[in-house]
């Protein structure tokens, strides 16, 4: 057996969103997880080991940043990126307080995409 | 000021008895004014007390040699509203003091320049009596001359509305200086002009001041629009009350009025920049809503452009298939080499799944181009009749395109229902109308977000139309956090807000209030902490034939 995949988990709540973005990195070799919400990932995260999450800013509920800090308050050091539309809005400090490792823009270029899991991955 | 002249005015002096150098003597200082004073000296306090008490006097000057009668004597004064000048030892600033506070016009110190520093001083408060005075018809009675000349000068001169005394005749017999200032005169050039100059064309039951001569009706902060000699229009709020004599006679008005233009340009500033702030917050709604489905629909456009790319690859081994199986000879090497070649792309690329997501991505685009466009006929709509002039507006329309356009950034959080009922056209500013709505939508919004904080909620959002006789009745209600009493006392004050900086701020429904107020109509609300809030918007339907 060839070594396990890394384990991205992709999180929005416009199921287009991360069918577009299971799309763009399924050549990337990566086994990819999905969830709507942040619930829905907090439980994912409980039963699986991930390398990477990727999370949408604004979901109803709770939001990216939020998720995320949870996330970091949990003690995991797994590399994570915010998806938002307005980068320039959000807090440095907010971002450092959530671990976050990069922003990426939405809409996303597919190259930078790619580049920027890639990157993170390597860490 | 001429009109002030050949007016006699009455002064009291009170100083002990007592020999010395002239200079130094109050009542001798004070013989220099002339004899259109007339001096009325007191050695006694106690008369000079029953003086004052009596109140014919227009002005009182004490000498502090009085000792501690001084001061029930100032008190005396006071009370009388006479006017009084002190008269103390130079250098002493305490006394000075203790004089102006209770309540002395004006201190003057004892010095070998007493006679000049007295006349200056008198002169300056008999100046204003004289004014006063010579604004009270000839013919007035002392009651009347004295109910005026009560005012302290300090008042009407500095005070910041005009004053005008009008008389019988409607000319002006007083201005202060902010008469003349806001109506662009200089001193004294007021004086015996007609009411009327300031209401060009005005019928004449609309010039207040008119009316309070005719019928002494009084007005209270009414707003009227004045014209001023080079055509300059000044909003004003004006209050008139008729100057009457002892027996009830009328014998002029008095007017006293603000001048509203910056106050009205504020209003215009805090309507735009509310506008500005509720289209700010509505466009970041859309552009949310907008920026999701770009999002996919760009991505997978350039996911499509790869997967055109490996259907490009099958293609060329179908061809290289053709061409094998299309010779004259078949050459069976040929073609089962082609077809195999054909099949290993085919694996490569994956093309079942191409096929078959190819499909997806598209189905998916589409309704993201869907919703945008969807959004832009909202906004299409929404941005139907955009425009400052009055006109005929389908308020159902005006209602439904705005909670359209508010709902594409809180459908996530609630759900809408409308019960609209056939209206007629109502004449308004269809754009004003729809700020208002606007806000009410938000306002619902942002409440039921509180609500939905603390607690399990289906947040709902009722709108309901109804025409009741001459007048349309809107009613949008929620299900959010509802007010207490004490929020619900404020909400229509300017800047009052409940909400966290950069999310209110508090302009909302003072604007709304003013708007709908304009148009004629009413804007009510009734709360329940908790359950929901109900705003009640009324307008009249308006004479369409204004619009012509
Ligand atoms: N539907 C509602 N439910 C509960 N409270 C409300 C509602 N509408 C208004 N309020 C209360 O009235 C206050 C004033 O509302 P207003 O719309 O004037 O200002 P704002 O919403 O705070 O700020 P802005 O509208 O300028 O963004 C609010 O802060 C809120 O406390
Ligand atoms: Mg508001």
């Amino acid at each position: 057996m060839s070594e396990p995949l890394p384990v991205v988990l992709l999180v929005d709540d416009e199921k287009h969103i991360l069918s577009a973005l299971s799309r763009s990195l399924r050549r990337e070799g990566y086994e990819i997880l999905t969830a709507g919400s942040a619930d829905e990932a907090l439980q994912l995260l409980s039963e699986r080991q991930v390398d990477l999450i990727v999370s949408d800013q604004k979901m109803p509920g709770t939001h990216g940043i939020a998720f995320l800090t949870e996330v970091e308050r949990g003690g995991s050091r797994v590399p994570r990126i915010l998806l938002t539309g307005w980068p320039e809005e959000i807090p440095q400090p907010e971002i450092a307080r959530a671990g976050i490792t990069a922003l990426l823009p939405k809409p996303w270029d597919d190259a930078e995409l790619k580049s920027t899991l890639r990157s993170c991955l390597a860490r | 000021m001429n009109a002030a002249s050949g007016v006699t005015v009455h002064l009291l002096i009170a100083e002990p008895f007592q020999e010395g150098p002239a200079a130094t003597s109050t009542s001798d200082a004070l013989r220099r004014l002339g004899p259109a004073v007339q001096l009325e000296l007191h050695h006694e306090v106690r008369v000079a007390a029953a003086a004052l008490r009596g109140r014919h006097a227009d002005l009182a000057v004490l000498d502090c040699r009085l000792g501690d009668d001084l001061w029930s004597l100032l008190q005396r004064a006071g009370e009388g509203a006479t006017p009084a000048i002190v008269v103390g030892e130079a250098g002493d600033e305490a006394f000075a003091l203790r004089a102006f506070r209770a309540g002395a016009a004006a201190c003057v110190a004892r010095g070998p320049a007493l006679a000049d520093e007295l006349s200056i001083a008198a002169r300056e408060q008999l100046q204003w009596i004289r004014r006063i005075k010579a604004s009270v018809p000839p013919d007035g009675s002392k009651e009347n001359v004295d109910n005026v000349s009560r005012y302290s000068r300090h008042v009407i001169e500095n005070m910041n509305s005009a004053v005008l005394v009008i008389d019988r005749d409607a000319m002006v017999s007083y201005a202060n200086p902010t008469a003349e200032r806001v109506l662009g005169a200089g001193p004294g050039e007021l004086t015996r002009r007609d009411i009327r100059d300031w209401f060009p064309g005005a019928a004449p039951g609309d010039v207040l001041p008119l009316q309070t001569l005719e019928n002494g009706t009084c007005f209270r902060g009414v707003e009227t629009v004045l014209t001023r000699a080079d055509g300059t229009l000044i909003p004003t709020g004006i209050s008139c009350a008729p100057l009457v004599d002892a027996k009830g006679i009328r014998e002029g008005a008095v007017a006293i009025f603000q001048d509203l233009t910056e106050i009205k340009q504020l209003q215009r500033q805090v309507l735009q920049t509310e506008k500005m702030a509720s289209i700010g917050q509505l466009a970041a709604g859309v552009a949310h809503e907008i920026n999701n489905p770009m999002g996919f629909i760009h991505a997978n456009l350039s996911q499509l452009t790869e997967y055109l790319d490996d259907f490009q690859k099958v293609w060329a081994h179908v061809e290289g298939l053709r061409n094998a199986s299309g010779r004259e000879v078949l050459d069976g090497q040929e073609v089962r080499e082609a077809a195999s070649a054909l099949d290993a792309t085919i694996q490569a690329v994956d093309a079942n799944f191409l096929m078959r997501d190819f499909g997806t991505a598209i189905r998916e685009s589409l309704e993201g181009s869907e919703r945008i466009r969807a959004i832009v006929t909202d906004l299409r709509a929404f941005s139907h009749q955009d425009t400052a002039e009055r006109a005929l507006c389908d308020v159902n329309r005006a209602l439904d395109s705005t909670a359209h356009i508010v709902w594409t950034m809180m459908k996530h959080s609630v759900v809408l229902t409308k019960q609209y009922a056939e209206l007629a056209p109502v004449v308004c500013f269809p754009m004003q109308l729809k700020q208002v709505f606007m806000n009410l939508l938000v306002n619902a919004y942002q409440a039921i977000e509180e609500r939905a904080a603390l607690e399990e909620l289906r947040g709902e959002i009722r709108l309901r139309t109804e025409l009741q006789g001459e007048e349309v009745l809107i009613t949008v209600s929620d299900n959010g956090a509802g007010m207490p009493k004490s929020t619900l006392d404020r909400i229509f004050d300017p800047f009052f807000t409940t909400k966290e900086v950069g999310v209110g701020t508090g302009l909302g429904l003072s604007t709304s209030f003013n708007l709908i107020r304009n148009h004629g109509g009413t804007l009510r609300v009734e709360s329940e902490p908790g359950r929901g809030t109900s705003f009640e918007v009324r307008l009249p339907l308006g004479d369409a034939d204004e619009l012509l």
